[in-house]
Order: C-alpha cells, then sequence, then structure tokens
C-alpha cells in the first residue's frame, strides 16, 4: 500500500519538468510539424491555407536548400574524422601522464568555455583579408613565400574550410575530454599483458585501445555529426551562408526563412528535415552501440 | 614498453606545436585588447601580433563608452543564472521520482522523456519563435528562460546517478516518518553533488554561449545577452578591432576564470556527458 | 505517510512558491518599457544603429526635440542594422511596433502591404511635402498612397581620378552627354594599359549585401532590362532573365574575368590610387575627398542604352498603425525634416537633404557644390526606385545572389532563372499582393 501512496508524491515532483517540456518542446514540435503543411507567413493579411504537400516539394527543388544539406553533409564528413582523430591524439598525448600534462589540457579544453559568437568574431579577425591578416601572414610564412594573400570569408572555396578550422579549434577540447577519461577507464592490465606478448605500441593501440574506447569513440562522433547538422552561429556571423552559399547551412537556411523572410510554413518544413536527419543519426549510433554491447 | 628519451621530446615536440595553434588566437585576442585600434590588424601578421609593447586599457574604457556592457553582463547572467539553478531543481526533482518512486505510468513517461532528448533545440526554434511572435512575448527575460528550464538531458543525467545511490540510505529515513521531500533533499542531493555540478556546468556552458535563439528574440539592447551583443558591436560601424577584442576578453575572463578554479568539475561534467551514452 | 508527506511537502511548497512568485515579478517587471507618466506623451522611435556619426546625430536631435517639446517625451531604441527589417516584421505580428520606424526605403512597401503603417498624406504639412525632392515622395509610395518620408536620399555615381582620366585622354562626362556602353568599354582598356595590375573600376564587390541591389541594379535598368516588370509588379521572367539584363549582366562578368574589376579586399582600391574609376554612393565622398583632394572628380554612370541610371533611396521614417499619438510622431517628422535638421544629418553623413530648402542651404549639394550632380540625377528622374512591391525583399536577395555568381564566373542564365523561379514563386504564393478590398 505504502508505495501506491507514492503516485501523488511523484506527480507532483514530476509536473513542472513534464509541464516544462510539454509546452515548450512537445507542443512546438508537433506545431512544427503542422505548420509545415500550411502556407503560413508571419504577419502575411493573406488567408493561411494547407498546401498538403508542397512546401516539403519546393524545398526539394529549391538549390539553395540542397546546397545547404550538401553542406552540412561536407562539413560532417571532414570535421568529424579530423576532429574525432585530433581529438584522439590528444588524448593519448595526455594519458601518459607527462609533468605539464595538466596544463596543456587546461590549454586544449579552454577553447570550449568560449562562447561560438566570440570565437567567430576573434576569426574572423585571424582571417582578415589581405597581408596583414594572421593565416595569410601564417600560411606566406609556411609556404616560403608562396601563398598569395586570400580573402578567406569570401572565397567560395575557401569560406567552408576556414569555419571548419575554427569549429575544430572550439569544439575538440570537449572530445578530448571525453577520450581522456575513456582511456583512463581501460585496465593497465590489458597492456601488460599485451606487452609480455611482444605487442609493439601501434598493435597495442590498434588492438586495445580502439576496440576499448568504441563506446566513447561513437559518441563523440555522434555528438560531433549532430553539431554539423546543427552549425550556424559561425556561418551567421562570418559569411552570412555565403559567399555564393558557400557555407549555409539547413539550420541557417531555416533561420533566413522564418526570420528574415517571415515564411514560417517553409522553415517548419526545413525543421521537419532538419529533424529526420538527426533522428537518422542517432539511430545509426544506436545501432552500432548496441551491436558492439552484443559482442560484449 | 618504457617509452625513450626521444620518443618523450617528439611527445612533447608535438604537444608545443599543438598548443600554439590553441594558443595563438587567445593571446592575440587578450594582447590586441590592449592595443591602439588602428595596430591590432596591421600587426596580426607578424610575430608583434604578440608581443606586448605600448600596451594601454583605452579600449576597455572605450568598450564600456560605445556599449551598455554591464547590463548584457547582467544579462547574461540572469538568464543563464535561472535557466541553472531552476533546471537543477525541476530536473532533479523529476529525475528522482523517475528513479525512486513507484507510480502508475512511470515507465512510459520515462520512456517519452528519453525520446525527447533526441530533438536538439534547432528543431523547435521555428515553432517558438513564431509562438513568441503571436504572443507579443520578445525582448523579454521570460522568453529567454522559462522554455529551457526542463530539460530531457537532464533529467536522463540525474536519473542515472539517482538509481546508483544505495536505496538504504533512503528506507531508513523513510521508516523514520521523512517525507519525500524531505529524503530528496537531507539525503539523496548531499550525496549526489557530482552530477549537480555537471548538469549545471553543462547547461551554464550550453545557454551562457547561446546565440540562435536570443538572436531571434531580443531586440533592443534591454535584454540582450552577451554572445547577441559581442555580435552586433562586431557590425557596429567603425570597426575598431582593439575594442570588439576587449569586449570579447571581458565577455570570456569571468567564465575561464571559472574554469580555471573548477577544472576538475569542468572536465568532470563534460566526461560525464558521454559515459553512460 | 500520506499526510506526513503533504505536511512535509507544504513547508517546501512554500518556499518553492514564494521563490517562484519572486522570479515572476523580476520577469515580468523587467523589459517592459515604462510611459505611465501623466500627460506626457511618450513617443517610442525605432531606428537602425547605422554610422557613429548618423548615430550620434539622431541621438542629439532626439535631445533637441525633447527640450523643445516639454509635453512630449521621445525614447530611441537603437537596432543592429543587420536584423532589423527582421526585428520589426516579428515585432509587427503581435502589434508591439512603437509609434514610429525607420525603414530601409525598398522595404516599405511590404509593410505598408501588411497594413502596419499609416499613411502621411494627411499628417504632414503639404507645403512640407511640396518641398521634398521627388525621389523622397516616390520612394515613400506604395498603392497611391505616402507612407514614409527620408530625411536624406542617397546618391551613386561613378568616381573619377581627373589626372589618370586626363593622361588616357578620355572624355570627361556630363549629365547632358554621359559615356556610353561604347566608350565605357574603351575607356577602361585605355585607362588599363597605363595602369600596373591592369584593374582599373572598382565595383566595391567586397561590399555585398544591399549595396549589389542598390549599386548595380541601374547597370541593368541602364541597359533596357530590370528586376521584375514595372508595369504590373506580377512576374520578373523575361525582364531579369531577359535578353537586356542578361546581356549586360555578361559584359560585367567579363570586365571581371578580363581584369578589369578590383576585388577591393582592402576597401582601400580607389583611396590608394589603384584604380582611377570606382563606382559608389555619397558615404564614399569625405574619404575619396581626403585621398585624392582636387583630382576626385564625380560623374553619372554611362549610358548602356536606355540612358543613365542611378540608384536612390535610403532610411525612411514611418508612423506605425499602433501609435497611440500620430500627430506627436508627425511633429517628429517635420522637426527633422527642418532644414536645420536635415542640414545636421546630411553634413555629417554626406546624403542627399530630402527637401529643396537644403539642398540650397546645403555647401556639398548646392548649385556649384561638389556633390550637385547626386541631386541633379535624382532631380530629373535618373534615379529608379528599387522595385516598390512587398515581394522586395525576396528579390534583393535574389539578386544578390545572381552577382555573387556573375562574380564567381558561373553561367548568367542559370543564374537568372534561378532567381526569377524564386521571385514568381514567392509573388504567387503570396497570390500577388491583393490590396485590403480584394482579399
Amino acid at each position: 500500500m505504502r508505495l501506491n501512496d507514492q503516485t501523488t508524491s511523484a506527480l507532483l515532483l514530476v509536473t513542472p519538468a513534464l509541464l516544462g517540456l510539454l509546452l515548450f518542446i512537445l507542443l512546438p514540435f508537433a506545431t512544427a510539424l503542422v505548420l509545415a503543411f500550411t502556407d503560413l507567413r508571419l504577419g502575411s493579411p493573406l488567408a493561411v491555407n494547407f498546401v498538403g504537400t508542397d512546401q516539403f516539394l519546393s524545398l526539394f527543388n529549391d538549390p539553395d536548400f540542397i546546397r545547404a544539406l550538401l553542406n552540412n553533409l561536407l562539413f560532417a564528413a571532414v570535421v568529424v574524422p579530423l576532429q574525432t582523430i585530433l581529438a584522439l591524439a590528444l588524448a593519448l598525448l595526455l594519458n601518459r601522464g607527462l609533468p605539464g600534462t595538466v596544463a596543456f589540457r587546461t590549454l586544449f579544453f579552454m577553447p570550449v568555455v568560449f562562447p561560438m559568437s566570440l570565437v567567430a568574431v576573434i576569426w574572423s579577425l585571424i582571417y582578415a583579408p589581405g597581408e596583414n591578416g594572421m593565416m595569410n601572414a601564417f600560411l606566406q610564412w609556411a609556404s616560403f613565400g608562396l601563398w598569395e594573400a586570400k580573402d578567406f570569408l569570401r572565397d567560395p572555396l575557401l569560406a567552408m574550410p576556414a569555419i571548419m578550422l575554427l569549429s575544430i579549434w572550439q569544439g575538440v577540447g570537449f572530445q578530448m575530454v571525453i577520450l581522456l577519461a575513456g582511456l583512463q577507464g581501460i585496465p593497465q592490465t590489458l597492456y601488460e599483458a599485451a606487452a609480455l606478448d611482444g605487442a609493439g605500441r601501434w598493435r597495442q593501440l590498434l588492438h586495445i585501445t580502439l576496440p576499448q574506447l568504441r563506446n566513447p569513440l561513437i559518441f563523440v562522433m555522434l555528438v560531433t555529426t549532430i553539431l554539423a547538422f546543427r552549425l550556424f552561429d559561425q556561418v551567421q556571423i562570418m559569411t552570412r551562408g555565403g559567399p555564393e552559399n558557400a557555407t549555409t547551412t539547413v539550420v541557417y537556411e531555416t533561420v533566413q526563412a522564418a526570420f528574415a523572410r517571415q515564411q514560417v510554413a517553409l522553415a517548419s518544413a526545413m525543421t521537419v528535415v532538419f529533424f529526420l536527419l538527426v533522428l537518422s543519426i542517432t539511430w545509426l549510433q544506436r545501432r552500432f552501440t548496441h551491436h558492439e554491447r552484443e559482442v560484449a | 614498453m618504457r617509452p625513450g628519451a626521444g620518443s618523450i621530446l617528439l611527445r612533447y615536440l608535438l604537444l608545443a606545436g599543438l598548443a600554439i595553434f590553441f594558443i595563438a588566437p587567445l593571446l592575440m585576442m587578450f594582447l590586441g585588447s590592449l592595443k591602439a585600434d588602428h595596430r591590432v590588424l596591421l600587426e596580426s601578421g607578424s610575430l608583434t601580433a604578440f608581443l606586448p609593447h605600448e600596451l594601454s586599457l583605452q579600449n576597455y574604457s572605450d568598450v564600456f563608452r560605445r556599449t551598455d556592457f554591464l547590463r548584457f553582463f547582467f544579462n547574461s547572467l540572469f538568464i543563464t543564472g535561472c535557466v541553472v539553478i531552476c533546471g537543477l531543481v525541476v530536473n532533479a526533482l523529476a529525475a528522482y521520482a523517475f528513479a525512486r518512486l513507484q507510480w502508475r505510468g512511470r515507465d512510459l513517461i520515462f520512456n517519452l522523456v528519453l525520446a525527447l532528448m533526441i530533438l536538439p533545440f534547432e528543431a523547435i526554434a521555428v515553432p517558438l519563435f513564431y509562438g513568441a511572435s503571436i504572443l507579443g512575448l520578445r525582448d523579454t527575460y521570460a522568453v529567454q528562460i522559462l522554455p529551457f528550464i526542463a530539460n530531457a538531458f537532464a533529467i536522463y543525467l540525474f536519473y542515472s546517478f539517482f538509481i546508483g545511490i544505495p536505496k538504504e540510505l533512503e528506507e531508513a529515513a523513510r521508516i523514520d516518518g521523512a517525507s519525500t521531500l524531505r529524503i530528496f533533499f537531507s539525503i539523496i542531493a548531499p550525496n549526489a553533488k557530482p552530477v549537480f555540478a555537471s548538469v549545471a556546468i553543462l547547461t551554464f556552458l550550453t545557454w551562457w554561449g547561446s546565440y540562435l535563439w536570443p538572436t531571434m528574440v531580443t531586440i533592443g539592447p534591454t535584454v540582450r545577452p552577451l554572445p547577441v551583443a559581442i555580435a552586433s558591436f562586431y557590425t557596429l560601424p567603425p570597426l575598431q578591432w582593439g575594442d570588439i577584442l576587449a569586449f570579447g576578453v571581458m565577455m570570456v575572463s569571468p567564465v575561464l576564470l571559472l574554469f580555471v578554479i573548477f577544472q576538475r568539475w569542468f572536465v568532470a561534467g563534460v566526461a560525464s556527458s558521454a559515459m553512460k551514452g | 505517510m500520506t499526510t506526513d508527506f503533504t505536511m512535509g511537502y507544504r513547508n517546501h511548497t512554500f518556499k518553492l512558491l514564494s521563490v517562484g512568485l519572486i522570479l515572476t515579478t523580476l520577469l515580468s517587471g523587467c523589459g517592459k518599457g515604462t510611459d505611465s507618466t501623466a500627460d506626457l506623451t511618450l513617443l517610442r522611435v525605432w531606428a537602425h544603429a547605422g554610422q557613429e556619426r548618423e548615430r550620434t546625430v539622431l541621438q542629439q536631435q532626439v535631445a533637441r526635440f525633447n527640450r523643445a517639446n516639454p509635453d512630449t517625451k521621445i525614447q530611441l531604441t537603437l537596432i543592429p542594422e543587420g536584423s532589423y527589417n527582421a526585428q520589426i516584421q516579428a515585432a509587427a505580428v503581435a502589434g508591439e511596433l512603437p509609434d514610429l520606424i525607420e525603414l530601409d526605403g525598398p522595404f516599405l512597401s511590404a509593410y505598408a502591404w501588411q497594413g502596419h503603417l499609416q499613411p502621411l498624406d494627411d499628417l504632414l504639412d503639404n507645403a512640407l511635402v511640396a518641398d521634398l525632392l521627388p525621389s523622397i515622395i516616390a520612394q515613400g509610395s506604395y498603392a497611391d498612397r505616402l507612407w514614409a518620408v527620408g530625411v536624406f536620399d542617397s546618391g551613386l555615381g561613378l568616381y573619377a581620378d581627373r589626372s589618370k582620366l586626363n593622361q588616357a585622354k578620355l572624355r570627361i562626362p556630363s549629365l547632358q552627354q554621359p559615356w556610353s556602353l561604347q566608350e565605357f568599354e574603351t575607356a577602361l582598356e585605355q585607362l588599363a594599359i597605363a595602369d600596373p595590375d591592369g584593374q582599373v573600376l572598382d565595383l566595391k564587390l567586397n561590399y555585398a549585401g544591399e549595396w549589389y541591389t542598390y549599386g548595380l541594379s541601374p547597370l541593368l535598368q541602364s541597359a533596357g532590362g530590370d528586376l521584375i516588370d514595372r508595369d504590373h509588379l506580377r512576374s520578373a521572367d523575361g525582364t531579369l532573365n531577359g535578353s537586356e539584363s542578361k546581356a549586360i549582366l555578361t559584359r560585367v562578368q567579363n570586365w571581371i574575368t578580363n581584369n578589369l574589376i578590383d576585388p577591393n579586399i582592402d576597401d582601400a582600391a580607389f583611396t590608394s590610387r589603384r584604380v582611377p574609376l570606382a563606382l559608389g554612393g555619397h558615404w564614399n565622398y569625405q574619404q575619396y575627398r581626403a585621398s585624392l583632394g582636387d583630382e576626385l572628380i564625380l560623374l553619372p554612370l554611362p549610358d548602356f542604352g536606355s540612358g543613365s541610371k542611378t540608384g536612390m533611396g535610403s532610411w525612411c521614417w514611418a508612423i506605425t498603425d499602433t501609435a497611440r499619438n500620430p500627430r506627436a510622431a508627425a511633429q517628429f517628422i517635420a522637426f527633422l525634416l527642418t532644414t536645420e535638421e536635415v542640414l545636421a544629418m546630411t553634413n555629417a553623413n554626406s546624403a542627399v537633404p530630402a527637401t529643396r530648402s537644403a539642398i540650397d542651404a546645403s555647401p556639398l549639394y548646392r548649385a556649384g557644390g561638389p556633390l550637385h550632380l547626386f541631386f541633379e540625377q535624382l532631380d530629373i528622374g535618373h534615379g529608379i526606385p528599387r522595385p516598390r512591391t512587398p515581394a522586395y525583399p525576396i528579390i534583393t536577395a535574389e539578386f544578390q545572389k545572381i552577382v555573387d555568381r556573375v562574380r564567381s564566373g558561373s553561367d548568367v542564365t542559370a543564374a537568372l532563372n534561378n532567381a526569377v523561379v524564386k521571385i514568381d514563386r514567392e509573388i504567387t504564393d503570396n497570390r500577388g499582393y491583393p490590396g485590403p478590398g480584394e482579399r
């Protein structure tokens, strides 16, 4: 009987949270699902109509939106492996407990506490056009003067890589810390046994470290992939999707549609597409992790 | 396999190279904020960018003259503070009910909450913006706080921790007749400090730097938070890099200070976000 | 057990409730303007945060007005330019607009169509309206009514380095006799011969944004093309992707591929005298004058077949439909349009004064003044307003993408057709923007 009495108190405890989730997540999301099938525009004096799948059709016939999707995919395809490898390298370098490790870890993690908007502003200065720009000067020095000064953020070929680089700079510390925690959870005995069998450090990395790190690695890649699809702040501040759509993203297009052009229905359709993307990425990740658990 | 001296040297060289990549933008920001505006860009292309010379605090006073920095700082602090504190209470209580109390529909509702975890904020920004617009709630503190208090991921983190606290602790108290809330505040919470710290830090990092939502819902400077403030200061003519960098330094220093002091907690908090994934 | 729980809970409920109450009070109390003072007309004004000198002058003007009218108090809010239009649109939905707003001229039609503004025809003095430049009236009109007036208009022309033109033995064009297309292209080639890097024209390709539409669409119009069919404003098909528009944009692309255009990465192509010709606006004058001194001359844009055309329109003031006291708002607009105040602003930003009285009193713009050409070309109707349709935001967004593609050497026809599809769809989606009676 006592257990049943807990229903009242449980409901009191969960109500604030459930109310919040309902009002600010579930309800808005359901609204987006409905709005995506209308032609609603913010501020339009015209009546709203249901238009079926028209918004989705025009989305997939819109070269700008397609480009945004491709840009997100490109960003993910480049940044996820690069950032993960870099994070792993940093974690491995720091895992040996060399003197000074804490100082290095502090430094590598520091950009994580920087708001992305500030990072975008600082890096806009680094990418300044002309020979005075830090990145230009650095590349000129590193290429023994062969590099010609470029306007990174206005160059259709360089703008995206420029944004990728600063995103890695800001985010890699986060991943590093997670992998570092994973590394410290690997039993030392495994390495000792492998060393007795005469396994070199490369083989230890391949046969012990990586398999043991499988779940943290998958988690890190999942988070980075989802972040790649959420890409917005840097684009809004540094390039506004340009030049020539080179840096536009799904979220940027969504905000442009909803906020700058008042096309709320179209933006809702984009939201739905965005959600399906995130859902499928998460689903893939779940499959991989579960697979691992079955094996183990 | 003990690493030899050569390998250690190589490791340090690698670390040093990477350290330059990480520290250069930071150094440039700190030193640039102390230089005359026209010198910032001029010197950023040479090593003088990293040499402290002819420094002054002029840019800092310019920031206070040209912007309402303290107001922006207060706004960010207030908004993030409310989200963090209210979020800790609301989400921890809910998680406790899911982890420890027996009630009808618990598992079903808990699974629904877990399912909400995959909805990133970007997936609800448009309808929320629409709602805030038609209700006339834009440009308020409330619209920047209320939607973010309840958080499925925070509930999940609390839940994972609470489920691991030995039941015996509670049983004794319950037999003594303590109420559920009393048990939560006097037994669970004190034993769950690490998860409170983790959630607080993760929530703080997320909303302190939040940019997308406040750009859509703040209008003038009244309730504008720092991330929007630096972006609009950056586009406010004339472009004066010294002032912008000084703004950046002031915006990030308190957080950096907190980070350096409570580094262990930051690292643990971030690492914990992955542990149960 | 239950009783015990409730008792313990009440204690906490009370604490939680009081915290909640305090929070609610804080949340609702902050962020809203207070306008409770009796007998005082509070006038809320939104304006864009523009150049520092413009901001300062506007703030001084507000202070002067407040001093001169003790029963009216103006509360000015400056909003970042980047999101200005979006902010106003979103605020309009919930009726949260202030009494008076500043608008970027071409965006006016959308607000007027949506019903967010009050017509100014009956609020402004006839003599004042008669004193306004024709371009100010044109830019502020939609559906045969006047909705907004600017304190200044803009000027677009070709700045030139006199000595370089003379060296190349080029004719100095005039408003009566502008360069023809052939003359202009010959001039570029002649100048390029003497130029170290061959780049002789600055189109300010580094500006991007609204500049592309403002600065470059007059080239289309001069060639007989346009952004949209002006008679019906229903479709861009056949106009924006018509042969005239295509031909001139292809020429611009050729100038770029033939290395005649300076990319102006450092925003100093003209001031550092790397190029002898620069397409530019009134806002460039002070800096150009400082760099070139007496060698600076201002020319009209070339005539590409349909006459020399130029850009026009700038920020202007409108009264919202929710304004509680439109008379007081109109009074502030009239104050800004007094000769003294127009000159205070235009002396700071070098823009074209909006009234003839102010033109006559302006050292820059009166007959014989260095920028008199800007006034003349607006006065004789060379200025083409950017299309006065609620579809303008999408037209300009699409045209900016076109220029981006022209610039990078992409296929011009494809870029134009792509834009036409988007513009026409926007117009169809809005059923051609029917007026209040036809909805």
